[in-house]
């Protein structure tokens, strides 16, 4: 009999990462799917783009059988992956696979659980072990406690009842709980997620198990009133597990998935799960309590796309691209070549014709302290223009300070 | 009053007279004429207000709270709404109605001769409107933080030294019993030897966006509220918000700073010194005419090995208020009268008649009044103020450039980064420029 799982290598999708990337990734991901209440056809490919966003792995998708199909054909070789990423809901495994895949956790593979995947296996134990917390499907006190914040206090609550629910999806705050883990390191201690489920009361062994961030389950959405965890980290023996409860998907809507928060906070969580470490910076589009950021597309905006946005500003347009140019000023600090580079794109904004008069203002407002004298004729030309007449001599005046 | 200050303002009176500057009587009320047990006029201090918006108002009315101790005469802003409000309050309180108003601070500094100015205005106004108001020689009661920026505080700071008058900054939690109890323990060695200092200050809010650009109401003047900072155009967002964008305000941080860096400098005796190094981090949001910090967390380290770290208050252990740390103990304070400690026998410690005794007051309004009168210093004066948004200015400048910041704390100059030095002042819009002391 044919085997029924398929490999699927997206490759495709990547081009230009490929082209910014041209060694292959030191670390293999697999993406395992096939069976879910959820539709991970939508949910599966994103996060293989989401994953090999990272530049660091290259993922593949394995999918089940289908839901009654044979499982015994479900026998991946999981020793050729150093993180596998469970995108699952559904049959029980062959006993010889569960085997497999708990020996490949405890020997140091890494593990990323996301969304609807705590749902599977309640009657596995090692594997609600591995995931610390999970819902639905009957579990109750019988599985371990309700774990959530109250009160800025972290609690393990005993209380009977059921385990999993949600209300109608929104966007919610979401709040940094371990500001020193390799995943959170850096992070907005308080963030805005996309409108999305969030799952509440979820209960489970949860051992060697740290809440990394948290969101306030509003009763207005039919919450607990709660702060419920949204981001775990685990270990199990030697093995390393990420547990992402974000990023609800379905045909024809993505917006949880979309979220920069959801996208870095699971490509920091897929590293650290595969190596121990996070190499990623915070980008600049993280969001904070200001405002909620999407990727469209799950993909950053390139240091030059943002300048070409900025070419091309009105002030009825968004600051984004600007506040980008400014979050990579603070990043090359130290780094003088980079600094003229990002200044030499900033004097061809301001000699640029076609460029508007709005982008050219905010890039006499960056040159104006961070330039060298790399700009000053570019900008001695920009006081004869009247709309930039201010602007250039504000920008002359500073940078007329030496020391 | 002192015979000082009575004979100045009797002067000051004459002069104007003779000039002819006054071109509306002055009517006196006999409720201030010292009938009935009440206060002579030339005992009252008398009193303008420039900027009549929340923070203003919430002085004057202060102010006019204490009992017969102030008498304002004129006040002005550039929104004529508030400008008539702020008159309706000043005539009622007068039983009058003879409370000039001015459009123009230049028009009300010009014709106005009172002995102390409240001012309460968006940050980028202070240090042209601080300065000139001091050059007038009145005493002023100025809102936190000083400046926008470090040379105009610097400015200010020079501007209150020469002409030598009284000057409270509205860092009113020295004037509260339970601030000041925590300083003056820290300051006497009650938890020992100080390592380091932690301030947490409120979190950013929510982005709006970037509004679509409006009509100006009729009664805003646009043009003199945007004064020196950059001309851009109006989206409906002036009063209050301002202190969430940048040209006008650094947010929260700054806000704050001349409150719990404020104490926390005053209990470490480093209120007349600045940091020698300042590192960190800020959040900013991602897009959106509100620019300022949502998130900021940073070191300042001093001469004397203290380290202050500063940060949004969710970041932080103890969240908002001052915490002092020691080699005995730790101290924490903040408002809602919030005085705790490592050890709660700490803060039944009583300071000895020959220790240390931290200026106090009871009352921040009232105290600048005496100030006034007796013409000894305010329990908030200048320099303080100046050395606590320093601080967190410093730190903007920390996070803006993305590097370690070499401050001399004597010399007040940034050392060997000219791109940080470049951010110590922001540039005028023409016509205005920051007035010579």
């Amino acid at each position: 009999m044919k085997k029924q799982y398929i490999l699927i290598i997206l490759a495709a999708l990547l081009i230009p990462l490929i082209n910014a990337c041209t060694e292959k990734p030191a670390n293999n991901a697999l993406i395992i799917t096939g069976q879910s209440n959820h539709d991970w056809k939508v949910s599966s490919p994103v996060l293989a783009q989401i994953i090999e966003g990272t530049g660091l792995f290259t993922v593949e998708i394995m999918t089940t059988p289908q839901e009654g199909g044979d499982m015994t054909l479900f026998d991946p070789d999981f020793s050729k992956y150093n993180l596998v990423v469970l995108d699952y809901v559904g049959d029980p495994w062959s006993e010889k696979t569960q085997n497999a895949f708990v020996e490949y956790v405890k020997n140091g593979g890494g593990l990323v659980v996301y969304h609807g995947s705590c749902i599977s296996f309640p009657e596995w134990k090692e594997y609600n072990e591995i995931i610390g917390l999970g819902g639905w499907k009957d579990r109750n006190e019988k599985d371990g406690p309700y774990v959530y914040y109250k009160r800025n206090e972290l609690v393990y609550d005993t209380a009977a009842g059921p385990a999993g629910s949600h209300g109608p999806a929104h966007e919610f705050e979401v709040r940094t709980r371990v500001m020193d883990h390799p995943v959170t390191q850096g992070l907005p201690v308080r963030w805005m997620h996309a409108t999305d489920e969030l799952y509440q009361q979820l209960r489970g062994p949860a051992e060697n198990m740290q809440v990394l961030a948290t969101a306030f389950a509003d009763t207005a959405f039919k919450g607990t009133g709660r702060d419920e965890p949204v981001l775990l980290a685990l270990q199990y023996g030697n093995g390393r597990i990420f547990h992402t409860l974000l990023g609800h998907a379905e045909e024809g809507n993505v917006t949880a998935m979309e979220c920069t928060g959801f996208i870095v906070t699971l490509q920091r969580g897929a590293e650290w799960a595969a190596t121990g470490t996070v190499t990623q910076k915070i980008p600049s589009d993280f969001p904070t309590a200001a405002a909620v950021v999407l990727r469209p597309g799950f993909r950053e905006i390139t240091t030059d796309e943002a300048f070409e946005m900025i070419a091309d500003y009105d002030i009825q347009k968004s600051t984004r691209y600007y506040t980008q140019i400014q979050a990579e000023i603070i990043n090359a600090a130290g780094d003088e070549q980079k600094l003229l580079g990002l200044e030499k794109q900033m004097v061809k904004i301001l000699t640029d014709n076609e460029a508007s008069v709005e982008g050219k203002k905010l890039m006499l407002r960056e040159l104006g302290w961070m330039g060298s004298d790399y700009c000053v004729n570019a900008i001695k030309e920009l006081v004869n223009v009247p709309e930039l007449k201010d602007e250039a001599e504000f920008a002359l005046e500073r940078l007329d300070i030496k020391e | 009053m002192s015979g000082k200050t009575s004979r100045r303002e009797f002067i000051r009176r004459s002069a104007a007279i003779a000039a002819g500057a006054f071109v509306i009587p002055e009517i006196i009320p006999s409720s201030a004429l010292g009938m009935g047990g009440k206060t002579a006029p030339s005992n009252r201090v008398v009193m303008g207000a420039i900027g009549t918006g929340s923070q203003g108002m919430a002085n004057m009315r202060d102010f006019l709270r204490l009992k017969d101790a102030v008498r304002f005469v004129a006040v002005c802003d550039v929104d004529s709404v508030r400008l008539n409000r702020a008159k309706q309050v000043v005539d009622t309180a007068n039983n009058s109605s003879d409370c000039r108003t001015y459009g123009d601070f230049r028009e009300f500094l010009e014709k106005e001769k009172p002995d102390a100015v409240s001012i309460a205005l968006p940050d980028h106004w202070h240090g042209i409107i601080y300065t000139e108001t001091v050059n007038k020689k009145f005493h002023v009661y100025g809102e936190k933080p000083i400046s926008r920026t470090i040379r105009d505080g610097q400015t200010i700071v020079a501007a209150v030294k020469k002409n030598n008058i009284i000057w409270q900054t509205g860092s009113w939690q020295r004037s509260q019993a339970h601030f000041h109890r925590g300083a003056e323990l820290v300051r006497n060695g009650r938890i020992g030897k100080i390592s380091r200092i932690v301030v947490g200050l409120p979190d950013g809010g929510r982005s709006i966006g970037t509004p679509p650009v409006k009509e100006v109401p009729a009664e805003l003047n646009w043009e003199m509220w945007l004064g020196p900072a950059p001309k851009v155009p109006y989206r409906g967002v002036s009063h209050w918000d301002w202190r969430w964008i940048l040209d006008y305000s650094g947010g929260q941080l700054t806000d704050w700073a001349g409150h719990h860096i404020d104490i926390g400098n005053w209990g470490a005796d480093l209120e007349y010194t600045g940091p020698v190094e300042i590192s960190g981090k800020g959040v900013y949001p991602p897009e959106g005419i509100y620019n300022a910090p949502v998130e900021y967390d940073f070191i300042c380290k001093y001469a004397n090995g203290i380290e202050m770290r500063v940060a949004n208050s969710s970041r932080l252990e103890h969240g908002m208020g001052t915490t002092w740390y020691g080699d005995l103990g730790w101290i924490h304070t903040n408002r809602g009268n919030v005085l705790t400690a490592s050890n709660a026998d700490i803060l039944k410690e009583v300071i000895g008649e020959n220790e240390t005794h931290l200026y106090k007051s009871e009352n921040h309004w009232q105290n600048f009044i005496d100030s006034v009168k007796s013409g000894k210093p305010a329990i908030a004066p200048i320099e303080p103020a100046y050395r606590a948004i320093s601080v967190a200015l410093l730190g903007e400048i920390a996070m803006t450039t993305g590097e370690t910041i070499k401050w001399d704390p004597e010399k007040e100059e940034i050392i060997g980064n000219p791109r940080a030095a470049r951010l110590l002042e922001r540039p005028y819009r023409k016509p205005w420029t920051l007035p010579t002391v």
